[in-house]
C-alpha cells in the first residue's frame, strides 16, 4: 500500500502543476478591434517572413506593414502611376545621375528629422552583404554596389555605396552604375524607405518595434502570429488626409478563417478573398468589394537550355495556341484570374491589350498545323511540372487536359514538392519537361517584367529558368534604360516585349486579379500594387 | 517507488539523444533548400544565399551540423530560425497557447466522455444508451475541419457568442470552440471505452458482493465499479494528453491559433531543422512525462499494482 499511496501524491502533484501553468499567463485582453466607432481598421495579413526591417522585407505580408509605417520617395497612386511621395522632385539628365529633393517636414515617430542621410544610411545597410538583407539585389543599380558585395567569405572594404551623396539635408544625389530609366519606379518599393539612427544600434530589436516616417506608428511590439497594432502619427505631414485612427494588422494562417471573420464583422479588410468565398463574396459584402487587375502573371515555361525538343519556337506557339485561357480563368479560378495577352501586367504603364495576339488565342486547327510543322515532341509526350504546395494542381491539370485534347499529345501534370525541386531536377537533368511559373513585380515598371525574368543575367541572378538568350532583346533593354523620357523608355521596352512575344520562352497564361473585400466600417478604399492606399480609405 | 521514478527519468536521456539525432537526419534528408524557400518562386540572390548558408552551416556535412546544434543546446542556446528568430522565443510564445487549448480539451473529453460512458453503461439498452451511441458515432465520423467550420458558422457568425478565430479574447472564450473540436473524437472513444469496461465490472462478483453487503448504490458505482473500469481509460487519456500537447495542426489552422502544431508544420515545410528538432524534443519530453504519469496512476486506481 505504501508504494501506491506515494504514487497517488506524485500523480496529484503533477496534475496540479499542469493545471497551474495552464491558468497562468492567460487573459490576454482583447484589443477591441472590429467593434465599430473607434476608427481603427483591421487588416488581414499572413505572418511576415522576417522582422519588420524594410530592407529585409521582400514579401507582401511584411510589405503591407512597412507601407503603413514608412513613406518612401515615390509611391503608386490610385491609377497605378508612379508619383512623388516624400520626394519634391526627381531630376536627371542621363538616367545615371539623379538629384532628388525631399519635401521638408517629415519626421520619424521618435521625433528625429528625416534627411537625405536617413536614406543613404538605410540603403548602405541594405546593400551590404554583411547584413545579408533579402532585398540586397535591388540596390545593385547604385554605383559602388559591387564593393559592398565581394562574395561569400570575403569582407567588403567599405560600408558605403560610392554612388550616394547628401548634397544638403534635403537633397540626395544618386549615381548609378549604368543608366536606368526605371529608377524612380524602383524607389516606390518598400525597401527604399529611410530609417532613423536608432535602427543601427539594434537592427534586430528594431524589427520587433519599427520606427518609421509614415502615417502610422507602432503601438507596442510586433506580436508574432497574432497582431501588429498601429495608431495614426499626428505629426505626419499629410495626417489630415488619413481618416483611419489606426491600423491593426491581424495575422492569419488561413485565409478561409479570415473570410469568415470579415463577413461576421470581426475584420475590416481582406485583400485576398479565398476560393471558398469567391462564389458568394459579392452577395456577402454588397458594395464592399474591389475587383481589379493585380501585378502578377502566370506562365508555363520551357527548359530551352536543357531540352532540345523545346528549342523550336513554333512548337511553343502551338502549345500556347492549344490552351483555352478563358476557361482556365473563369471556370478553374472562378474569375480570380483573367486570360493573359501580354508579358506585362495590365496595371503597368506600357501594357498593350492583345499584344500576344494569335499566339495567346485558342485556335485548335492552327495549333495542330504548327505542331506538325515544328516536328513535334519526342514520343508525342509533354510533361508540365508544378509545385504541389501552392494550389497549382487544378489549373495545371486543366491546361494539361486542354493541350492533350487539342494537340493530340499525351500530357501529364507532374507534381513536385516545392518549386525549387523542379529547378534542381532540371539542373540535375532528372527532369526535362515544362513547368509552371509566375512573376510578381518588385517595382511598377515594364522593365521589371522583362529583365529579371528573360535577360541573360537572370539565368544566374534572376528567374530566367528556361535559359532563354536573345541578343536583340538584350540590346533593346539596354537602349530602354538610356531613354531620355519615361515614354521613350516604354516604347523601347515594348519592342523588347515584342521580341519575347515572337520567341515565347514562357507562354503567358493568366493575369492575377485582386479580389478584395472590406467591412461596413470602411466606406471606400483603393488598392494599388497590392498595397492599401491609406489616404483613400474612408471610415464610416 | 522513488527508485522507479528515478529509473524512468534516467531512461529519458538516451531517448532524447536518439530522438534529436533521428529527427535531425530526417529533416536533413528532406528535398529542397531552406534558403531558397525564403525567396519563394523567385531565385534567391546567389551571393546573399551563400552568405546565409555559411552563417547557418548549411554547407557542412550532417554530423557537423548536428554538432553545431547540439553543442548550442548544451550552452542553453536552442538556435534560431532561418529568418533570425530565436527558437526559445517561439516556444515561449506558442507553448502557452497549445497548453491552454490542450488542457481545456483534455478536461472536456475526460469529464464528458467518462460521464456519458457511465450513463450509457448504467442505462444499457435504454433510450439514453442509444443516444450516446449515435452521438459518439457521429463525432467519430465527422472530420475535424467540417465540425470546426460548422461551429464557427453557428456560434461565431450566426449567434455571435464566441469569437470565430484568434486568441485575442483570451481564455476561456477564444478556446471553447477549438477545444470542443479537438476533444470531439477522443471524447467519443472514451465514452465507448468507459461503457464497455463499466458494463463488464457491473456484472463482476465484487460488485454483486458490495450490493449484497448493503452499500449505497452511489458508492458501489463510483468506488467499486468505476474505479476498476478506469485503467484502459487512463491509458488512453495519457496517450491523448501527449498528442494534445503536440499541437493540433488542423484545429489551429481552422481557428487561427498560434500554437505549436502550426509552427511545426511550417518549419517542416521550410526545412528548419533547429526548430523541428527543438519542438519535437519538447513534445517527446511531454510525452514521456504523460506516460510516467499514467503508469503511476495505475497504482492509484488498482492497489494491487506495485512498482519495484
Amino acid at each position: 500500500m505504501r508504494g501506491a499511496k506515494s504514487a497517488k501524491w506524485v500523480a496529484i502533484a503533477a496534475v496540479v502543476a499542469l493545471g497551474a501553468t495552464a491558468c497562468g499567463g492567460g487573459g490576454d485582453s482583447g484589443s477591441g478591434s472590429g467593434k465599430g466607432g473607434n476608427g481603427i481598421v483591421s487588416v488581414e495579413i499572413g505572418e511576415p517572413q522576417n522582422g519588420l526591417v524594410p530592407t529585409n522585407t521582400y514579401e507582401t505580408e511584411g510589405g503591407q506593414v512597412i507601407n503603413a509605417l514608412f513613406t518612401g520617395l515615390t509611391k503608386l497612386d490610385a491609377n497605378n502611376k508612379v508619383v512623388n511621395a516624400m520626394a519634391q522632385s526627381i531630376e536627371t539628365k542621363d538616367n545615371k545621375v539623379w538629384t532628388i529633393k525631399l519635401k521638408p517636414g517629415y519626421t520619424f515617430h521618435n521625433g528625429e528629422k528625416v534627411t537625405a542621410q536617413s536614406f543613404i544610411d538605410a540603403w548602405n545597410y541594405g546593400a551590404n552583404q554583411t547584413n545579408a538583407q533579402q532585398t540586397n539585389p535591388l540596390f545593385s543599380h547604385i554605383a559602388g554596389y559591387s564593393d559592398l558585395n565581394p562574395g561569400e567569405g570575403k569582407k567588403p572594404k567599405t560600408d558605403k555605396l560610392s554612388g550616394l551623396k547628401a548634397v544638403d539635408d534635403n537633397t540626395l544625389q544618386v549615381t548609378l552604375t549604368n543608366p536606368f530609366a526605371a529608377f524612380p519606379s524602383q524607389l516606390s518599393f518598400t525597401a527604399f524607405v529611410p530609417v532613423p539612427k536608432v535602427f543601427f544600434k539594434d537592427p534586430k530589436g528594431f524589427g520587433e518595434a519599427p520606427i518609421g516616417n509614415g502615417p502610422f506608428e507602432m503601438k507596442g511590439k510586433f506580436k508574432h502570429n497574432e497582431e501588429i497594432s498601429t495608431t495614426k502619427y499626428a505629426k505626419y505631414p499629410d495626417a489630415s488626409k488619413i481618416e483611419a485612427k489606426g491600423v491593426d494588422f491581424k495575422i492569419y494562417s488561413n485565409v478561409d478563417t479570415a473570410y469568415k471573420d470579415l463577413v461576421a464583422g470581426n475584420l475590416d479588410v481582406l485583400l485576398t478573398i479565398p476560393n471558398s468565398g469567391l462564389p458568394t463574396y459579392h452577395k456577402d459584402l454588397p458594395g464592399h468589394t474591389i475587383d481589379e487587375a493585380d501585378s502578377a502573371v502566370g506562365y508555363i515555361g520551357f527548359p530551352i537550355k536543357y531540352n532540345k525538343a523545346f528549342q523550336n519556337a513554333d512548337l511553343r506557339k502551338a502549345i500556347s495556341m492549344s490552351i483555352d485561357r478563358k476557361t482556365i480563368a473563369e471556370k478553374v479560378f472562378l474569375g480570380a484570374r483573367t486570360p493573359a495577352d501580354d508579358y506585362i501586367s495590365p496595371i503597368i504603364d506600357g501594357y498593350r491589350k492583345g499584344a500576344c495576339g494569335d499566339a495567346c488565342t485558342l485556335n485548335v486547327a492552327k495549333a495542330k498545323d504548327l505542331y506538325k510543322k515544328s516536328g513535334g515532341l519526342p514520343g508525342n509526350k509533354l510533361e508540365i511540372g508544378y509545385n504541389a504546395d501552392g494550389g497549382h494542381k487544378e489549373w495545371v491539370e486543366a491546361v494539361a487536359n486542354q493541350i492533350q485534347q487539342n494537340l493530340g499529345v499525351k500530357v501529364t501534370a507532374k507534381p513536385f514538392e516545392q518549386f525549387q525541386t523542379i529547378l534542381n531536377d532540371l539542373d540535375a537533368k532528372k527532369y526535362q519537361g515544362s513547368f509552371r511559373m509566375a512573376w510578381s513585380m518588385d517595382y511598377p515598371d515594364m522593365e521589371d517584367y522583362l529583365r529579371p525574368v528573360f535577360s541573360k543575367d537572370a539565368i544566374t541572378n534572376g528567374s530566367n529558368y528556361s535559359g532563354y538568350v536573345n541578343e536583340n532583346f538584350e540590346k533593346l533593354l539596354a537602349q530602354g534604360d538610356k531613354a531620355p523620357t519615361h515614354e521613350a523608355a516604354v516604347k523601347t521596352y515594348q519592342q523588347a516585349d515584342d521580341v519575347l512575344l515572337k520567341d515565347l520562352p514562357y507562354i503567358p497564361v493568366y493575369f492575377y486579379t485582386l479580389n478584395a473585400g472590406f467591412s461596413d466600417k470602411v466606406k471606400s478604399m483603393k488598392v494599388a500594387g497590392h498595397q492599401i492606399l491609406w489616404d483613400t480609405v474612408k471610415v464610416s | 517507488m522513488g527508485r522507479y521514478v528515478v529509473r524512468r527519468l534516467l531512461q529519458v536521456i538516451p531517448v532524447m539523444i536518439g530522438v534529436t539525432f533521428i529527427i535531425f537526419c530526417l529533416v536533413f534528408a528532406l528535398p529542397g533548400d531552406p534558403i531558397q524557400a525564403l525567396a519563394g518562386d523567385k531565385r534567391a540572390d546567389p551571393n546573399i544565399a551563400a552568405i546565409l548558408r555559411a552563417h547557418y552551416h548549411l554547407n557542412e556535412p550532417l554530423y557537423m551540423q548536428y554538432w553545431h546544434y547540439i553543442s548550442g543546446v548544451f550552452r542553453g542556446d536552442l538556435g534560431e530560425t532561418y529568418n533570425g528568430r530565436a527558437i526559445s522565443d517561439i516556444v515561449s510564445q506558442r507553448f502557452p497557447v497549445t497548453l491552454k487549448l490542450g488542457l481545456t480539451s483534455f478536461a472536456m473529453e475526460a469529464v464528458i466522455g467518462i460521464l456519458a460512458g457511465m450513463l450509457s453503461a448504467l442505462k444499457r439498452g435504454k433510450f439514453l444508451d442509444n443516444v450516446v451511441l449515435v452521438a459518439t458515432l457521429l463525432l467519430i465520423s465527422i472530420p475535424v475541419f467540417v465540425l470546426g467550420s460548422v461551429l464557427q458558422l453557428e456560434f461565431g457568425m450566426n449567434l455571435k457568442i464566441t469569437p470565430i478565430s484568434g486568441i485575442d479574447k483570451g481564455w476561456p472564450q477564444s478556446y471553447i470552440l477549438p477545444a470542443i473540436v479537438l476533444a470531439s473524437t477522443s471524447m467519443a472513444y472514451i465514452a465507448r471505452l468507459v461503457r464497455s469496461s463499466m458494463t463488464e465490472s457491473i456484472r463482476a462478483d465484487y460488485v454483486r458482493t458490495a450490493i449484497a453487503k448493503g452499500l449505497p448504490r452511489r458508492r458501489v458505482i463510483g468506488l467499486h465499479a468505476l474505479r476498476n473500469s478506469l485503467i484502459p481509460v487512463v491509458t488512453f487519456l495519457g496517450f491523448d494528453l501527449g498528442a494534445l500537447m503536440g499541437g493540433a495542426i488542423i484545429t489551429e489552422r481552422v481557428f487561427n491559433m498560434p500554437g505549436l502544431g502550426g509552427q511545426l508544420a511550417q518549419s517542416v515545410y521550410l526545412r528548419e531543422s533547429p526548430v523541428v528538432v527543438g519542438l519535437v524534443t519538447l513534445l517527446v519530453l511531454i510525452y514521456l512525462a504523460a506516460n510516467l504519469l499514467v503508469d503511476l496512476m495505475y497504482a492509484v486506481l488498482d492497489p494491487r499494482i506495485r512498482y519495484e
